[in-house]
């Protein structure tokens, strides 16, 4: 006992071998083979788009980390020196998987300006006003995209056809079986299409799904809804609109646009996801539908982002004491399934399908 | 990361294979007059009065109920000192000094098999009490009440499972005296007028399922079970452990005894058999130091032993310089001592000598790993959240009372947040 310190501690006395750092690092790998295609693809554009995002991305959380720390310290130089000796490798990571997601999900001509306003819009905006890491209520990424999708609209009109002008924005942009003249579905999936700098291979990014599904750093429940949702509304609207093509419009219509990278990267960042399990099948099944409807009713030829923020709007409702638990209720699978079977129902008939 | 997690890597199989020292040299064994249970004790001997093993040298008082206290080795009682008991805290001991003679009082007779036959209900639980069996597996909870149930009892459950890292003691006792358990097990089983017995292990102690089942043999004319149940933890929680070897539900804040079961924990069967068969009260218990701190050592000691004592003879601390901390119990739940003076009591198995680790905590990600761990399905991050904003409300709405503090919660963390602790805080607003 004697010359030894002993420190008072409370159970559990152990911890478990992982760390958000891990978590953070896991995604960034995920997103390795979606960034090399993209600047095998796009070259110094992507290149470019990518680091200033990543130096606006960790610039700002340097700064805001830097100037709402409190430290001790006898003078300024002291203070700051302290600061940085605060300043953990999650203040780097984080920031960096919102950059590169960012930057993954932007035209490939888009102006640098409009990039660095997007850039500073999520960052600062997005995360570091809410108190960053963890605090935020809206991916950064996804909202410093739709700012600039907002803001700057004049931008983007044309930036996407740098081949084929006639194949418009993106891929989704053509009428559907056109389109099939133009690209063929091998195209879609190894990213020989027109679109954003990350969204276009498919391939690449189901890499990263299953390296990350693997590693256990993201929850396969909200990906899954989705994706399930996604694909049986594509089918109905397949059957009323295209009877012949119906595999080819469902595979067309999930490969396309950002479906996939906004489920593999974007969906799954659980700051901004709901605690509970059940919680997380109704995000992925509200942000799922979203999408196709976004897709096929609204305006916009795509809108994962829109459809990711409403989701994240929503999580609050989702993960309120009052209502939300762990367990699979009975009402939790009664009010899924219906909801699930009134989305397809509701879809076929505003699709026109009562004439059939 | 994001999943339940269910396994604890728990080291037990290397203190498995250490070496057993049967400790009989301790020179004053120290008996703690009061415990967590019982805030108030008196003695019933006077110092340099000689007693010997088994005999009683005081009561503990609970707000309920009484325990006696049993010298374990027999000497003079030479005076009283402030020692740690197993909880951290710090408590009045009695001394009595060792004459290495190990002689037995006078009230330790043996009963024969045609005695125990004509027991009653209340002589077995006559016999629990005089003998001051408690819950062995932790609880401290004295045996006699559990077996004075009025209710109709179907099956007792001998929970084997001891899920907890780093605690051999329950496995030692079922792997050296299976049929000292089965006994005690038979015993409960008649004083409460159970027809079925039930012992719950481990699935992947597979030679220890047959050893069991092997010394069950010979008592073919009673209903006896064993059944291998899940390694996760907290299989051993007394509800879990129900649940997987039984299929009874049983809710949290009810009485297993109301749903026709009663769960023991097998080392406190292996008491009541010495306690019925010879009269005995718990003498020894198996003692295991383990951890990165300390040489690792397992013990047989007598209860009152100086564990101050059991590391000096296991080979004393390691890395002397490196800030330690003390755990009595297991690395999940146990508890916190901040000094080696302590003594082994009843519920006490295990220190552990761990070199301090220090966390710096990452803010909450929601990565929710917290929530699809918990065992009781309550949501920890949002009780955190909660505490964080004194809501009552929320609190109550989550409810926090529901929580077992078995510390998967803080284990799972990937941001390492101490969430036990915030669970605990919940519970301290709630009570106002």
């Amino acid at each position: 006992m004697q010359n030894m310190t002993v420190i008072s501690q409370t159970s559990p006395y152990i911890r478990k071998d992982t760390s958000t750092k891990r978590m953070m690092f896991d995604v960034l790998i995920a997103l390795t083979p979606v960034v090399f295609f993209s600047i095998y693809r796009f070259g110094i554009d992507a290149l470019s788009r990518i680091l200033i995002s990543l130096i606006i991305f960790v610039g700002v959380e340097a700064l805001y980390f830097l100037s709402v720390t409190r430290v001790d310290g006898y003078n300024f130089s002291d203070k700051i020196k302290n600061k940085f000796k605060k300043y953990s490798i999650n203040n780097f990571s984080a920031p960096a998987v919102s950059a590169v997601i960012y930057a993954m999900i932007l035209p490939d001509q888009l102006h640098l300006y409009v990039v660095v306003m997007g850039a500073l819009f999520g960052a600062a905006l997005g995360k570091m006003i809410f108190g960053g890491l963890g605090f935020n209520i809206f991916n950064p990424a996804a909202l410093g995209r739709v700012f600039i999708a907002l803001a700057f609209t004049s931008f983007f009109s044309g930036s996407y056809g740098f081949i084929d002008a006639a194949a418009g924005a993106t891929a989704l942009s053509t009428g559907f079986p056109n389109v099939l003249n133009s690209y063929s579905l091998i195209d879609l999936l190894v990213g020989n299409i027109p679109g954003s700098l990350g969204e276009i291979n498919s391939l690449a990014i189901l890499f990263g799904l299953v390296y990350l599904l693997i590693r256990k750093s993201i929850d396969y429940r909200p990906v899954l809804s989705g994706l399930l949702i996604f694909t049986a509304l594509a089918t109905v609207a397949g059957f009323v609109l295209h009877p012949t093509l119906v595999f080819e419009y469902v595979i067309f219509q999930v490969l396309s646009g950002g479906l996939l990278f906004g489920l593999t990267f974007m969906i799954t960042d659980p700051a901004t996801s709901p605690v509970t399990r059940p919680g997380r099948w109704w995000f992925g099944l509200i942000i799922g539908a979203l999408i196709f409807f976004i897709r096929i009713f609204g305006s916009l030829p795509e809108g994962v982002a829109f459809a990711l923020l409403f989701g994240n709007l929503l999580v609050p409702l989702l993960d309120y004491p009052m209502w939300a638990t762990n367990l699979f209720t009975k009402k939790f699978y009664f009010g899924y399934s219906a909801v699930f079977i009134l989305l397809t129902v509701l879809t076929f008939v505003i699709l026109g399908g009562y004439a059939i | 990361m994001i999943t339940k997690t269910r396994f604890i890597p728990d080291g037990k199989d290397v203190l498995k294979k250490l070496p057993l020292i049967h400790h009989l040299e301790a020179p004053y064994l120290y008996y703690p007059m009061t415990s967590q249970r019982c805030p108030e004790g008196e003695t019933c001997v006077v110092f340099g009065q000689f007693v010997k093993v088994g005999e009683v040298i005081g009561t503990r008082k609970g707000a309920f109920f009484e325990q006696p206290i049993h010298a374990t080795v027999s000497g003079e009682v030479v005076g009283h000192e402030m020692k740690y008991d197993a909880s951290g805290k710090r408590v009045n001991c009695m001394i009595v000094k060792n004459d290495f003679k190990y002689e037995l009082h006078e009230s330790i007779q043996s009963r024969s098999d045609e005695d125990i036959e004509k027991l009653t209900k209340q002589d077995y639980v006559d016999i629990a009490r005089e003998a001051g069996l408690v819950g062995l597996g932790g609880s401290g909870f004295p045996t006699y009440i559990k077996l004075n149930t009025k209710n109709k009892i179907d099956i007792i459950l001998a929970n084997g499972v001891e899920c907890e890292p780093k605690l051999i003691s329950d496995y030692e006792v079922m792997m050296e005296h299976p049929e000292e358990l089965i006994h005690g097990l038979i015993y409960a089983m008649k004083a409460v007028g159970a027809p079925k017995g039930i012992i719950a292990v481990k699935k992947k102690y597979v030679e220890l399922v047959e050893r069991l089942r092997f010394s069950l043999n010979s008592y073919t004319n009673y209903d006896i079970k064993v059944v291998p149940v899940g390694n996760h933890y907290p299989q051993g929680w007394e509800l879990e452990a129900i649940e997987s070897a039984t299929g009874l539900k049983v809710p949290q804040f009810k009485l297993p005894a109301d749903y026709g079961i009663i769960p023991f924990n097998v080392s406190t069967l292996q008491s009541l058999y010495h306690a019925v068969k010879f009269s005995l009260p718990v003498l020894e218990r198996y003692f295991v130091i383990s951890g990165d701190g300390v040489v690792n050592k397992s013990f047989k000691a007598r209860i009152g032993t100086s564990i101050q004592r059991l590391i000096e003879i296991g080979g004393g601390y390691v890395d002397k310089s490196v800030p330690k901390t003390l755990i009595m119990g297991g690395p999940m739940m146990g508890s916190n001592v901040d000094n080696d003076d302590i003594v082994t009591t009843h519920t006490a198995t295990s220190l552990i000598v761990q070199n301090s680790l220090f966390l710096n905590e990452d803010p909450c990600i929601h990565c929710a790993s917290c929530v699809y761990s918990c065992p009781v399905d309550i949501q920890p991050v949002q009780i955190m959240n909660a505490v964080k904003a004194n809501d009552k409300d929320f609190l109550k709405a989550l409810s926090v009372n529901k929580c077992i503090e078995c510390g998967l919660c803080a284990f799972v963390c990937p941001s390492k947040i101490h969430l036990t602790d915030y669970m605990r805080e919940g519970k301290r607003i709630l009570r106002g």
